[in-house]
């Protein structure tokens, strides 16, 4: 049909088009906002976890301590044992395991957090790699990362020696466990198998939570993203009730209001948008076919079929829910724009930064601050766009049978 | 030269208990200037709509350029019009949002062709209506003679057999009515057109070839 009537007929009456056009956009902009918004707030809550490379992570709770003396367990994180490691990690969409152990070590009236990692790991706390600030990164053996505010505090500088449980350990690197991530912030790295011995042989581990050589007391896994929630249920089952799961769901739920009336509501606010905007262009659909019956006569008159008449206003229609799809996606793009400024604070529970409460901060919440990653998918505007066509087609189709019921004579009656 | 283009034959016209059009035939030949003249409210726009295949007649048959228009469907009718009559209508009825030439190649529009084709025509024929200025202006920048001057042109754009019009210079001023009904005296000579025009006019009338009465719905 001709596009450039079309194009006039939107040009030249705008008042008549100009609410269907605004009520459209506007409706596409809320559903295109809605929907990224839910995922924004779902991909946030991946990102403490992202932050280590992991998609899950595992610990399991325990007794308090009875004394604070020598290598204890903090009560968040105890035996994970060596079994149920392998059953993890043979478990179906899990992709692998990182496996990491956590000591509280009191010693000379001092106190410090001892994180045993796997050195050739980039999972976990393998990502401390990226905050070296001198030195070298770990490997195996009689050699320690420190936190560089904790070494300055003791004084202490890579080739020094640190001593842990009466170990000596070679200062090889430090890193700025403050900018890392909460979940592996500790004084001291060590080599795996170093906190697994230190840990087999203290007391103080032994009397809470039995441990052996081959335990760990913390895991990170990665694992298929469509296969966490099946994951997390199986996990729950192999490792009882007392275990912290951390999944992006565990942070989700901490998020409240906002997230819940995104997602929850979403649909249902999604179908009123949908429902107000039908009704708005199929009035203007209609009212427009009823004030241009005579214009339409003319056509009629003129030797247009109803066919061709149908045709021209379907295209106008179609026409504007185009205009309004785009309109609608450049306001849903600025205003996730703006709303991508705003961050938000994700709260990580204590159990997964487990300082001690005696310690400068140790009872406070930790959060993870993270610019909200609001993003309209490809996939998300074709839906919009051919939203938008199929409610324009749908109406115009449905508005165009009264044209039949124009008469070519109604011209002359107007006479 | 006798060879009618238009046939109708005891043709009726009720709307409820009201008889607007009562047992008229008539015919027209190919390249006669008729028009039909009488009192407001005699039926002749009826008559007009009946013979120009816009109404169906409650009873009776019209045969336009050998069709039976009576059997013919809604569809048929539109083709049927769209490749055989022109319309002149007295408030001219323009598109508002279309330009001069794009009015004039509207009858063109639902047709299979380049653009371009149906501008030249449409040009070609504005400029015999001396309006090759006024190709890009909408309707509501022409003033009312240039505006029945591109609905005449819209009406040839098709190179109709026969022109219905209705009260062309009813809404222009004498002058301007005069230049109109050369026009289509012009058309009418030169392509041999047959054109029936309502007017209420009887000076403008009479310069027709022949003139038809209308009084209470029947032709004197």
């Amino acid at each position: 049909m001709q596009l450039i009537s079309v194009w006039r007929e939107i040009r030249l009456r705008w008042r008549r088009h100009f609410t269907a056009i605004l009520g459209l956009s506007i409706g596409l902009c809320l559903l295109l906002l809605l929907n990224a918004l839910s995922n924004a707030y779902k991909e946030a809550t991946k990102i403490p976890l992202q932050d280590v490379g992991a998609d899950i992570s595992i610990q399991r709770n325990g007794d308090v301590p009875e004394e604070l003396n020598g290598v204890v367990f903090s009560c968040s994180a105890v035996t994970i044992q060596h079994h149920e490691i392998e059953a993890i990690r043979n478990m179906a969409g899990v992709r692998s395991v990182a496996q990491a152990v956590l000591l509280w070590v009191f010693q000379d009236d001092q106190f410090a957090m001892v994180l045993g990692i796997e050195p050739e790991s980039t999972l976990g706390p393998g990502r401390l790699k990226n905050y070296m600030v001198e030195g070298r990164y770990l490997t195996n053996g009689k050699e320690a990362l420190l936190d560089e505010s904790f070494a300055r505090e003791q004084g202490l500088t890579v080739g020094d020696s640190v001593a842990v449980a009466g170990q000596s350990f070679s200062v090889v690197g430090l890193v700025a466990a403050s900018q890392a991530p909460k979940m592996v912030v500790a004084h001291i790295y060590i080599p795996l198998d170093e906190a697994q011995a230190m840990a087999t042989v203290s007391e103080g581990v032994q009397k809470v939570s039995p441990f052996s050589s081959q335990d760990a007391n913390v895991l990170f896994l990665t694992a298929d993203q469509e296969a966490i929630p099946a994951l997390s249920a199986s996990l729950s089952e192999v490792m009882g009730k007392d275990t912290a799961i951390s999944t992006p769901d565990t942070f989700l739920r901490k998020l409240g209001t906002m997230f819940a009336l995104s997602d929850r509501f979403s649909a249902a606010v999604g179908l009123i948008i949908l429902v107000v905007t039908f009704l708005l262009v199929f009035k203007t659909v209609a009212g427009g076919i009823h004030e241009r019956a005579r214009e339409i006569a003319v056509f009629k008159c003129i030797g247009w079929t109803n066919g061709n008449i149908r045709k021209q206003i379907v295209s106008e229609t179609l026409a504007q829910c185009l205009l309004a799809a785009a309109i609608g996606t450049a306001l849903a793009v600025i205003a996730s724009w703006l709303l991508s400024l705003h961050t938000l604070d994700i709260m990580i529970p204590w159990e997964m930064a487990p300082t001690p409460h005696f310690l400068p901060g140790g009872g406070e919440p930790v959060f993870r601050t993270v610019h909200l990653p609001v993003q309209l998918s490809l996939p998300l505007i074709g839906i919009a766009f051919a939203l938008s066509l199929g409610l324009g087609a749908i109406i115009s189709l449905f508005c165009t049978n009264r044209i039949s019921k124009i008469k070519p004579s109604e011209v002359l009656r107007h006479e | 030269m006798n060879n009618p283009i238009l046939v109708a034959a005891n043709l009726q016209k009720s709307f409820a208990d009201l008889a607007v059009v009562k047992n008229v035939s008539l015919s027209l030949d190919e390249g006669e200037f008729v028009s039909l003249v009488g009192k407001s409210g005699s039926g002749k726009t009826t008559l007009l709509s009946l013979l120009s295949s816009l109404e169906l007649p409650t009873s009776g048959t019209v045969s336009l350029c050998g069709k039976d228009i009576i059997k013919a469907s809604e569809s048929e009718l539109a083709l049927f019009r769209r490749a055989n009559i022109g319309f002149i209508f007295q408030s001219f009825h323009l598109i508002p949002t279309l330009t001069a030439w794009e009015n004039v190649a509207a009858p063109l529009f639902p047709e299979p062709m380049e653009q371009r084709i149906r501008r030249e025509r449409a040009v070609k024929l504005l400029e015999e209506m001396q309006l090759g200025h006024r190709l890009e202006h909408l309707p509501s920048a022409l003033s009312g003679g240039e505006k029945q001057r591109v609905a005449i042109a819209r009406a040839l754009i098709n190179n109709p057999r026969i022109i219905f019009a209705d009260e062309p210079t009813g809404n222009l001023d004498s002058q301007t009515g005069q230049s109109i009904m050369e026009t289509l005296h012009k058309v009418n000579k030169e392509q041999k057109l047959t054109i029936l025009m309502v007017t209420h006019d009887n000076e403008l009338a009479g310069n027709a070839d022949r003139t038809l009465t209308m009084q209470d719905g029947v032709i004197q």
